[in-house]
């Protein structure tokens, strides 16, 4: 019952109406790739491999989104393993460059695919775990920039300034996406105790 | 303006909570884009260019966080301008730097969240197209045709940030709504919330 809610309750509650945003946020990512892939493909074998990463994201997110549309949320661990494909699957296109032309590492622009997948993250897990998953995210792409091209970014000061803006702010919505977590949390929590002859809420804040 | 019981307007108290999240994206984009364009300076003008805009933004932030921290009550038409404000900094950053490629496109990012978790959907939208319009406009100005792939995929993510940002705030909305609902019944039937999930509207 709402009153004698425990934290873990409330933490699932939170997975099921979050992953709403999760999958909305896939969506995004997976267009970006098509674009990315459709759109730079020079030779058929680039589109056969290419699309790969496109069709994978799609099945995972038909998946998660069919669950929940039935009412069977997918639980923590899916939700996770899914968040961590997400970012394996962008830092693999921005680390082989997949769909060529545009470049790779620091020259690719698919990092943009990171921030949606971030922020969605942000508004549905605990706070501790979407930290460790911003810094993970944040090593990944510094990762995937060096081991593209580390010479050109470790040498060069304004593809490292080019660098460093893009990690503050994808630290910065991961930031920003978990306060607001804890604002709303905080709510849901003042909302509960202001009813007449309800307890604190026992999750604390 | 009801929907199943919820406001379709932002209440007050959203625009007080929401607003402290716009402060904190403010701030970030004061120091990073402070440190960011004192690190590299492309020239004299576009060092001008920034720091009058940075700290005219940090002023502004200043006086807003002020008046969160006295408890003042919230001013929705200050919250709006200062919003138009981060966009068009944002985008005057971009044009003193040449345009595309633009590396301070990415503070677009954190200041569309802030947005979207703040004012209903029908304001983010409009903030939305705001700045899609102005970056789209700089790319089309400045950008080569070799580059059209790039820009459709940063005026997607653009889209994308504030449209997750404003489902959940919608979600968080419902999820209020529904607990107040729920907590009103809760003498009689106490069981009435426990077995099923609540389906989101």
């Amino acid at each position: 019952m709402l009153r004698n809610r425990t934290t873990a309750q409330e933490a699932a509650e939170d997975i099921f109406f979050g992953q709403l945003v999760m999958n909305w946020a896939r969506w995004f990512v997976i267009g970006a790739a098509a674009i990315l892939i459709l759109g730079t493909a020079e030779r058929t074998t680039d589109l056969v491999f290419g699309i790969w990463p496109v069709v994978g994201l799609m099945a995972v997110n038909f998946y998660l989104h069919g669950r929940r549309i039935g009412e069977r949320p997918a639980n923590p661990r899916l939700i996770m393993l899914a968040s961590v494909l997400d970012v394996a699957v962008i830092t693999v296109v921005i680390l082989t460059g997949l769909g060529a032309g545009l470049g790779d590492g620091i020259h690719s622009p698919f990092f943009v695919a990171y921030y949606p997948v971030v922020l969605a993250f942000a508004f549905v897990m605990q706070p501790r775990t979407t930290v460790v998953y911003t810094v993970a995210v944040l090593a990944a792409y510094a990762g995937a920039c060096v081991l593209a091209d580390g010479t050109t970014v470790l040498s060069s000061s304004a593809e490292l300034e080019k660098l460093a803006a893009r990690l503050i702010t994808l630290a910065a919505v991961g930031g920003l996406g978990t306060y607001f977590w804890r604002i709303q949390r905080r709510r849901r929590h003042a909302l509960l105790a202001e009813e007449p002859g309800v307890a604190n809420h026992p999750a604390g804040s | 303006m009801f929907r199943n019981g919820v406001p379709r307007v932002e209440s007050d108290d959203d625009l007080a909570h929401g607003q402290s999240v716009i402060i904190a994206a403010r701030w970030i984009l004061v120091v990073a884009g402070l440190v960011l364009a004192i690190w590299n300076p492309g020239g004299l003008v576009e060092l001008q260019v920034a720091i009058v805009v940075i700290l005219g933004l940090a002023l502004g932030n200043f006086a807003l966080h002020t008046q969160v921290l006295g408890k003042g009550p919230s001013m929705a038409r200050v919250v709006y301008a200062a919003s138009v404000a981060d966009l068009a900094a944002i985008s005057l950053l971009i044009i003193s730097g040449g345009g595309f490629p633009a590396a301070p496109y990415v503070f677009y990012l954190p200041a569309l969240l802030a947005i979207s978790v703040t004012f209903r959907t029908e304001v983010m939208a409009l903030y939305t197209a705001a700045a899609l319009g102005a970056y789209g406009l700089i790319a089309v100005v400045t950008a080569s045709g070799g580059d059209l792939l790039t820009v459709l995929i940063e005026l997607l993510v653009l889209a994308a940030v504030p449209v997750c940002g404003n489902v959940y705030w919608r979600l968080e909305r419902d999820r209020r709504s529904r607990a107040g609902q729920q907590t009103e019944v809760d003498p009689l039937t106490s069981q009435a919330a426990e077995g099923s999930w609540p389906r989101p509207a």
